[in-house]
């Protein structure tokens, strides 16, 4: 069990560079005890952004710091969406397939849901317009909240290490 | 190398039992006493001929004999290589093979079955569900061919075979130059007419254009239920079962050159040993672990022990396997190399837990974990010669002082104490705030408790009661754990032969010589008929499937030149009752059921067998009963190691027995440990722990509050005494 591995594995694992072997040895093991701070710090170099990432959130979406007390989710691109509690699909771009014509634009025929009893709602980042989420609900449901963050609990009492900040600027 | 005496004269080497590994072949050899002694060579994957003479002549030195003078007085050689698994873990064979196979069923390797996802993972991997992968098929998609046909569940044809689609199909397999093509078409195993058809159509293609290529159906190799495992079955023996053909013949070659005259069996997942020559090779695949039933069944049949609950550890692995009535459970579907085969193999638990388990802290709980990975043949970080570096269960016990470091593998493996002491203590003491024997001490309870968690699971889940059983412990690791983990099961007598380490040897030794064929049935006896009629019917079906399946067996007897009156047949079948799901294995009183005093006798026995499984309340006869598979097994009677008898001398060990006594840890405190020769014991000695008897390849552990007696078998009898 390797207390850590070496940062370029890591690298691999982000960007999906393992073999399917290398893999499934390091879910089989122990978990590193640094992994998440090596992911982390993995994140944080390939954005071109500065606020430091406190988690990765979903794809392409972290929340960051960006003081010590206001804490937002950010797309990989830069846009920012909200703070890091609320639900950042209000802000984004939404495209809601509803008709026979829509759905059938991605779906073979005969193979989609129904259009009375389900919807797709598609949310693009305003900033770079990635795909960011797919949702296929009832025609109405409210906005899924998918998670909301216990980011103090996390730090404070699982990895026991302080939450990032930005530094200090002289 | 290891041997199991000190005065090496006047042998004649009867049982040759070799396994030849990926690096190194192992040789077992046993002298018309039981006396045994091993050797050891590298294996030679280009000629394995050449391992099977080192290793021989190896083992042979121990005696100042020569493969020469060895060799002629042989009467039993069996050989097991690892070459044919490795084919198949490593789906990497000398061979190609294409398959033909019912139209729209071309992804069936490749779909495999939910199972095969996850078959061979550890325990925690089972549950853990982002590990499960669908394992890489055997053949390739791109060769594998649909053709047009269809036969129903009851053997019917729904659609007639294409014979155009295989002419196509073998012309392009034939392109590809396939050395083998494998038909299994659905329902097969009901009506063979299209395989058999599909062959003569590619024998012809074959023959026209001069091609070196065999066809193989599944209706011939493996008439079974289920096309998955069928399939999976046929292709291994053409992928990975063939190929080793040429290496034993090699082998017999050799044995013949130097004057031995004794043909080479392997042995079958079945129970028995088959003939190189045996038309079904990949059942010797799996026949790892079941060498020690096989010499416990023999063993207890000597003796007169009916029921027998069988244990071996080894550095890897703990496997148990029930013995009733002197024999065993089938398990028809067994898996290897992440495939699920179609074969009749013995059936055993295996978990993966052994001497060579590493020890590991889990960082997260903070609590000590064993395997299930391990060192396997390299022992421990005290085994200062390997290159291990996570402790195992055996530094745990050179730690406590059970295990002479000096005579480990009787002096051949150097272990160093004061290594497993530094590594204990840096690895799992310290993180856990224990002491180095305490927590040595700790890994070795685990260990035990885990061990008979399992056995206790596999003895009382099945129904049984262990106070009916006598357990029987071997494999070179054993006996050091023997006395924990089956205390408090209640077995009847606990039984520790004294060539423990060389069990599953001298089982392969005392294999029968012989062939099992399987096949599914699907025959009806219904309740609201006669008997007579009965038997005409659903009895003249059976029958006329045994008389074929013994004809097959006859077969392969005749390969080896043995006549039919040379062979002992037993009738099997599976049955249930109509509507019901689980079938019971039943030995069959008839060799016949085509007359309805047969056809009762059948019946009767099968209405016993669910009495003694079930209840007498659950009988239900009024169902009507069905034959789900017939089997026919056929032995020819082979020499067999002897079982040593002595005469009893009395209750004191001789002093020539008592080496250095020396200090050992047993539960928190060190006690002055009598050590013993477990050799120099003579029958009917009695000792009471603490004391600690080593063997050649062994070790006996006797805890405090156990005695143990020495029979005139040199069979230890284990008990508590309180």
């Amino acid at each position: 069990m390797p207390q850590s591995y070496p940062r370029e594995h890591i690298e691999d694992l982000v960007d999906d560079n393992l073999d399917w072997n290398q893999l499934r040895d390091m879910m089989s093991d122990y978990k590193d005890a640094d992994r998440f701070q090596t992911v982390r710090s993995v994140l944080q170099e390939r954005v071109d952004w500065d606020d430091p990432i406190i988690i990765p959130y979903a794809d392409h979406l972290y929340v960051v710091a960006r003081s010590e007390d206001e804490w937002i989710i950010k797309c990989e691109c830069g846009h920012e969406f909200c703070e890091h509690d609320q639900n950042w699909k209000a802000d984004a771009l939404i495209n809601v397939r509803d008709t026979e014509e829509e759905y059938l634009e991605i779906y073979p025929e005969n193979m989609h849901p129904h259009p009375e009893f389900m919807e797709l709602r598609e949310f693009f980042c305003p900033g770079c317009q990635t795909l960011l989420e797919v949702t296929n609900v009832m025609p109405g449901y409210p906005l899924i909240h998918e998670f909301e963050p216990d980011i103090e609990t996390f730090y404070n009492e699982w990895i026991d290490e302080p939450i990032p900040a930005p530094e200090q600027s002289a | 190398m290891a041997s199991s005496e000190q005065d090496p004269t006047d042998h004649s080497a009867e049982i040759l039992s070799i396994d030849a590994g990926g690096t190194m072949t192992d040789t077992f050899l046993i002298d018309r006493d039981g006396k045994f002694t091993v050797g050891k060579a590298k294996t030679t994957p280009d000629d394995e001929s050449r391992g099977f003479l080192n290793s021989s002549q190896d083992a042979l030195e121990d005696w100042r004999l020569d493969v020469e003078d060895g060799f002629p007085d042989l009467v039993s050689t069996v050989y097991s290589g690892t070459a044919m698994l490795n084919r198949l873990v490593e789906r990497e064979s000398e061979v190609d093979v294409g398959i033909l196979i019912t139209g729209g069923m071309e992804d069936t390797l490749r779909m495999g079955r939910g199972r095969q996802s996850y078959t061979g993972f550890s325990y925690s991997d089972r549950l853990h569900v982002n590990t499960h992968r669908h394992p890489e098929p055997l053949i390739p998609r791109d060769q594998i061919r649909g053709v047009r046909e269809r036969v129903d569940v009851k053997g019917n044809e729904l659609v007639p075979i294409y014979e155009s689609d295989v002419r196509e199909s073998v012309d392009e397999l034939l392109d590809r130059g396939v050395d083998h093509i494998a038909v299994m078409f659905l329902h097969a195993y009901q009506n063979a007419e299209h395989e058999q058809r599909a062959r003569a159509i590619a024998e012809e293609r074959i023959a026209e254009r001069d091609a070196d290529t065999t066809v193989m159906l599944s209706s011939e190799y493996y008439p079974t239920l289920k096309e998955l495992p069928r399939l999976n079955t046929l292709a291994a023996e053409a992928f990975a079962a063939e190929p080793s053909r040429k290496q034993l013949t090699n082998v017999q070659e050799a044995v013949d050159q130097n004057g031995g005259d004794v043909g080479v069996r392997v042995m079958a997942s079945h129970g028995g040993t088959v003939d190189i020559h045996a038309n079904e090779l990949a059942r010797t695949l799996v026949s790892g672990p079941i060498g020690g039933m096989i010499g416990a069944n023999y063993f207890g049949n000597e003796l007169g022990y009916e029921n027998l609950v069988c244990t071996d550890i080894g550095g890897t692995s703990f496997d148990m396997g029930i013995i009733i009535d002197n024999d065993w459970d089938i398990n028809y579907n067994p898996e290897m190399a992440r495939l699920l085969l179609s074969l009749p193999m013995v059936n055993m638990e295996s978990v993966g837990a052994g001497t060579g388990s590493y020890v590991r802290v889990n960082p997260t709980f903070d609590k000590i974990e064993l395997g299930p990975e391990s060192a396997g043949d390299q022992v421990g970080v005290s085994a200062v010669e390997t290159d291990v570096e996570t402790v195992t269960v055996t530094d745990c016990h050179v730690a406590l002082g059970w295990i002479d470091p000096e005579n480990f593998l009787g002096g051949d493996m150097p272990i160093d104490r004061n290594v497993a002491e530094a590594e204990i203590r840096e690895q799992v003491a310290e993180p856990l705030g224990m002491g180095v024997y305490e927590a040595a001490q700790g890994v070795v309870d685990i260990l035990e408790n885990k061990l008979r968690n399992d056995l206790e699971s596999v003895v009382t889940g099945e129904g049984y009661a262990p106070s009916n059983f006598k357990c029987v412990s071997y494999g070179g690791g054993g006996p050091v754990h023997t006395a924990g983990y089956t205390s408090g099961l209640g077995f009847d007598e606990v039984l520790i032969p004294e060539w423990a380490a060389a069990f599953s040897a001298f089982g392969c030794g005392a294999a029968d010589f012989e062939y099992r064929y399987d096949q599914t049935t699907n025959i009806d006896i219904d309740a609201d008929v006669s008997r007579a009629e009965a038997a005409s019917t659903a009895g003249e079906q059976l029958t006329e499937i045994w008389t074929r399946l013994e004809e097959k067996v006859r077969d392969e007897f005749t390969n080896s030149n043995v006549g039919r009156e040379e062979i002992e047949f037993q009738y099997n079948i599976l049955g249930q009752y109509q509507g019901q799901l689980n079938a019971l294995d039943i030995e069959s009183p008839v060799s016949r059921a085509d007359s309805p005093e047969t056809l009762e006798e059948l019946l009767d026995t099968f209405e016993d067998a669910y009495r003694r499984q079930y209840s007498e309340e659950a009988r239900s006869p009024e169902l009507g009963h069905t034959v789900t598979q017939a089997s026919v097994r056929g032995v020819h009677d082979v020499v067999k190691p002897e079982i040593p008898t002595e005469t009893p001398v009395g209750p004191d060990p001789p002093e020539s027995a008592y080496k250095q006594p020396r200090e050992s840890y047993w539960d928190g405190e060190w006690l002055d440990t009598d050590i013993l020769d477990l050799h120099a014991l003579q029958p009917g000695n009695e000792l009471t722990g603490p004391a600690v008897l080593e063997g050649a390849a062994t070790t006996f552990v006797l805890p405090p509050g156990y005695e143990t007696r020495l029979d005139e078998h040199r069979v230890h009898h284990l008990s508590q005494t309180d």
